[in-house]
C-alpha cells in the first residue's frame, strides 16, 4: 500500500471545505463574526494604544527633547541666591542657553481684577530656553534688569483683561506690561507655567519676597544626543557654584523612555483585552464545528467507508475551522484599522497604523482557529466507522 | 490462491452480548454469497467485520489473503478504498454533492486529480443506466436510482469485493429486481466477489451460495 499518493490533494480539500461551509449558512457567519469581532478587538486595540504613544510622544517632542531642567534645594545656611545668581552663561559648550527660575505666589491686581498668579522671576535668556515670542509688546531685555516690567502668560493676560502698557500692582509694587506671551502650552517638564502666571527679571524678585530662592535652572542643549553629557556638565558647575545647595538635573529624555514604556504596557493591557474577545470568538467557533461533527456523523461514516482515513476526517473539519477563523480575520482586521481610525479622528489624534497590529490579529486569530478547531476535528476522527454509520 | 474472504475464529460481542462467537469462514474470489437469518441475528455485525468497518474482538479477518488484524485506521481506509465496495440500505448518498461527485468520492481519497475522477465516474454512472442524472442531488432522484448511484459508487474503485446489506429493503419491487440484476450482472461480467445480506428467500436463491446466521454461528444453508 502506498501512503505517499493516498488522499485528496490540498486544493480539493480546501474547495470541500468552502463547499461544506457554504452549506452550513447563517451558522458559519455567527462562528466567523465571533472571530472577526476578537481579531477587530486586538488590531483596533493595539492602534489605539500606538496612537495614543505617538500622540503623548508628539506632545512632549514639541517641547524638546533638547530640555534640562536642574531643581535647586538649599539649606538655611546658604545665602539668597538671587543676591548673587549663578553664573550661567558659560557653563558648557553644549548649552545654547541657560536660565534661573525664581517662583512666588503673588496677587495682581488691575482695576477691580485681582488675581492669585505665579510670578518667575528669571534672566532674558528664559525666552531663547523656552522659546518665548511676544504676541504683543517686546520680551524682556538686559536692560530691563532693574525696571519695575512684567511680561504676562497667554491666559494669565486673558484673565487681567490687560494689555501691553498697563500698571499692574504686584504686592505693594506697580510693574507695566511691556509684552504679552503667545501660548507655549503646557509642559510637565517645566517647574512653571508660563501662560498661567508673569514673568519679572532676577533682580525685580527681590521687590515681591524678603529672601527670594532660586529654586531651578532650565537650559537648552545643543541637540539632544549631547543632554545627558550636558546636563552632568551643568550639574558639576551648579554645585561648585553654590556649595551647600543639592543640585539635579532632570533630562526629558529619562521622562519620554518611562512615557513610552508606559505606552507599551497600556497597548499589550489594551491587546490582553483583544485576546479575551478573540478567546471568546474560538469558543464561538469550536461551538459551530462539534454542532457540525454531531450533525454529519453519518457523513463521517460514509466518508470513511469510501476510505476517508482518519487524518483525512480530520482535515476536512479542521480547514474548515481555520477557514472561518480566516474570514473572520480579513473582516476583524479591515474593521479594527477602520475602528481605531475613527477613534483617532475623534479625539483629534494622528491616526498611525501599528505595522505589528495587523500580522498579530491575523495570527491570533489563526491559532485560535486552530486550537479551537482541533478538539472537533479529532473528535470527528476518532469516531469508528460502524458508530458513524449506525442508524439513530 | 488465497480466498476472496476468510474469518478465522472471530468473536464479537456488543454491550456484553455475543453476537459472533468463534465464526470461521471462507469465501472463494468471484463468488456470489447471500447472508440470511433472522432479524438481530448479526448478518450486518458480520458484514462490517468483512467489510473493516468493525474489528472482531478477538480471531483474524483476512480480505485477499491481507491479515487485517491489527491494521491502523489508515490501514483499513485504504484497504476498503482499493478492495471493497458498500451498499447500503438507506443508501447512505451524501446529500450535499451531486450524483457526479457522490461517485467520484472515493477516488478523491485515492489520490486521484479531479477531472480523472469525475471522468471515471461518468462512466459508471452511464453503465448502471443515470447517464442523463449527473448533476443532479441524491434527493432529486428515486429509491432505485440512488440505489444505482450508490452501486456505481460502490464499483468506481473496481474492488474485488462487493458487500451489500439489504441493497432491496427500501426499493419496490421492479426497482428491487433490477438492483438484484445489476449486482448479479457485476458478478458475473467483472468477477466481483458478492456479498448480499437480505431477508428474501427468492433473492437469496440467485445466489451462488448461501450463509445462515443464527445464534451466533454461521453455517452453509444449503
Ligand atoms: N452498538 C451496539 N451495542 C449493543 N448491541 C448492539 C450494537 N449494535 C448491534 N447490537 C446488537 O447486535 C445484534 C446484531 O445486530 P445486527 O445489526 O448485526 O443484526 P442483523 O442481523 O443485521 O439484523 P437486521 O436483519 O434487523 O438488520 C442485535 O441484537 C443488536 O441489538
Ligand atoms: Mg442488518
Amino acid at each position: 500500500m502506498l501512503a505517499e499518493h493516498y488522499g485528496p490533494s490540498a486544493s480539493q480539500r480546501l474547495a470541500e471545505s468552502i463547499a461544506n461551509l457554504g452549506t452550513m449558512g447563517r451558522r458559519a457567519w455567527l462562528g466567523l463574526l465571533g472571530v472577526a469581532v476578537g481579531c477587530a478587538a486586538v488590531v483596533a486595540l493595539l492602534n489605539v494604544g500606538h496612537s495614543a504613544a505617538l500622540q503623548s510622544r508628539q506632545l512632549f517632542q514639541g517641547m524638546g527633547s533638547e530640555l534640562l531642567v536642574a531643581t535647586l534645594q538649599r539649606d538655611s545656611e546658604t545665602p539668597a541666591m538671587t543676591a548673587q545668581p549663578p553664573q550661567l552663561s558659560a557653563v558648557s559648550p553644549l548649552l545654547i542657553s541657560a536660565a534661573p527660575l525664581a517662583m512666588a505666589p503673588v496677587e495682581v491686581r488691575l482695576g477691580a481684577i485681582s488675581e492669585a498668579l505665579m510670578v518667575t522671576g528669571s534672566t532674558p535668556a528664559l525666552a531663547t530656553v523656552l522659546d518665548l515670542t511676544a504676541d504683543q509688546g517686546r520680551l524682556l531685555s538686559e536692560h530691563d534688569a532693574h525696571n519695575a516690567y512684567l511680561l504676562l502668560g497667554a491666559i494669565a493676560a486673558q484673565q487681567l483683561q490687560a494689555s501691553v502698557g498697563d500698571q499692574l500692582q504686584l504686592g505693594r509694587y506697580l510693574f507695566e506690561v511691556i509684552g504679552i506671551l503667545g501660548p507655549i502650552g503646557y509642559n510637565p517638564l517645566l517647574p512653571v507655567a508660563v501662560d498661567d502666571g508673569l514673568l519679572i527679571p532676577l533682580q525685580a524678585m527681590r521687590r515681591l519676597s524678603s529672601a527670594p530662592q532660586i529654586s531651578a535652572v532650565v537650559a537648552l542643549a545643543r541637540d539632544s544626543q549631547s543632554v545627558r553629557v550636558a546636563a552632568d556638565e551643568l550639574a558639576g558647575d551648579l554645585r561648585m557654584q553654590l556649595p551647600g545647595a543639592e543640585v539635579e538635573v532632570q533630562v526629558p529624555q529619562q521622562l519620554l523612555d518611562g512615557m513610552a514604556s508606559q505606552a507599551r504596557l497600556f497597548s499589550w493591557l489594551l491587546a490582553g483585552l483583544g485576546a479575551i474577545a478573540l478567546l471568546v470568538g474560538g469558543v464561538g467557533v469550536m461551538n459551530v464545528m462539534l454542532m457540525s461533527v454531531i450533525e454529519r456523523r453519518r457523513e463521517i461514516g460514509v466518508r470513511m467507508a469510501l476510505g476517508a482515513r482518519p487524518v483525512d476526517i480530520a482535515w476536512l473539519f479542521l480547514l474548515e475551522a481555520v477557514i472561518l477563523a480566516s474570514g473572520g480575520a480579513v473582516l476583524g482586521s479591515m474593521v479594527g484599522v477602520l475602528a481605531a481610525w475613527l477613534f483617532a479622528w475623534l479625539s483629534g489624534w494622528d491616526f498611525a497604523l501599528d505595522p505589528w497590529s495587523i500580522p498579530l490579529g491575523v495570527v491570533s486569530a489563526l491559532l485560535i482557529g486552530v486550537f479551537f478547531g482541533l478538539q472537533p476535528a479529532l473528535a470527528a476522527a476518532r469516531l469508528q466507522p460502524v458508530a458513524a454509520l449506525r442508524d439513530e | 490462491m488465497s480466498a476472496a474472504i476468510s474469518l478465522e475464529h472471530v468473536h464479537r460481542s456488543l454491550g456484553g452480548e455475543v453476537i459472533l462467537g468463534d465464526v470461521s469462514l471462507s469465501i472463494a474470489h468471484g463468488q456470489s454469497c447471500a447472508i440470511v437469518g433472522p432479524s438481530g441475528s448479526g448478518k450486518s455485525t458480520l458484514l462490517n467485520l468483512i467489510g473493516l468497518l468493525d474489528e472482531p474482538c478477538h480471531g483474524r479477518v483476512l480480505i485477499g489473503g491481507e491479515n487485517m488484524t491489527g491494521a491502523s485506521g489508515a490501514q483499513r481506509a485504504m484497504m476498503r478504498n482499493r478492495s471493497i465496495g458498500f451498499v447500503f440500505q438507506s443508501f447512505h448518498l451524501l446529500p450535499r454533492l451531486t450524483v457526479l461527485d457522490n461517485v467520484a468520492l472515493p477516488l478523491f481519497y485515492r489520490g486521484m486529480p479531479v477531472p480523472r475522477a469525475r471522468c471515471a465516474a461518468r462512466r459508471q454512472l452511464q453503465l448502471v443506466g443515470l447517464g442523463a442524472r449527473m448533476s443532479h442531488r441524491p434527493a432529486e432522484l428515486s429509491g432505485g436510482q440512488r440505489q444505482r448511484v450508490a452501486i456505481a459508487r460502490a464499483l468506481v474503485g473496481e474492488p474485488q469485493l462487493l458487500l451489500a446489506d439489504e441493497p432491496t429493503g427500501n426499493l419496490d419491487g421492479e426497482a428491487a429486481a433490477d438492483v438484484l440484476e445489476l449486482l448479479k450482472a457485476l458478478n458475473r461480467e467483472r468477477g466481483v466477489t458478492l456479498l448480499l445480506v437480505t431477508h428474501d428467500p427468492a433473492m437469496a436463491s440467485h445466489m451462488q451460495r448461501c450463509l445462515n446466521v443464527r445464534a451466533g454461528q454461521v453455517g452453509d444453508a444449503r
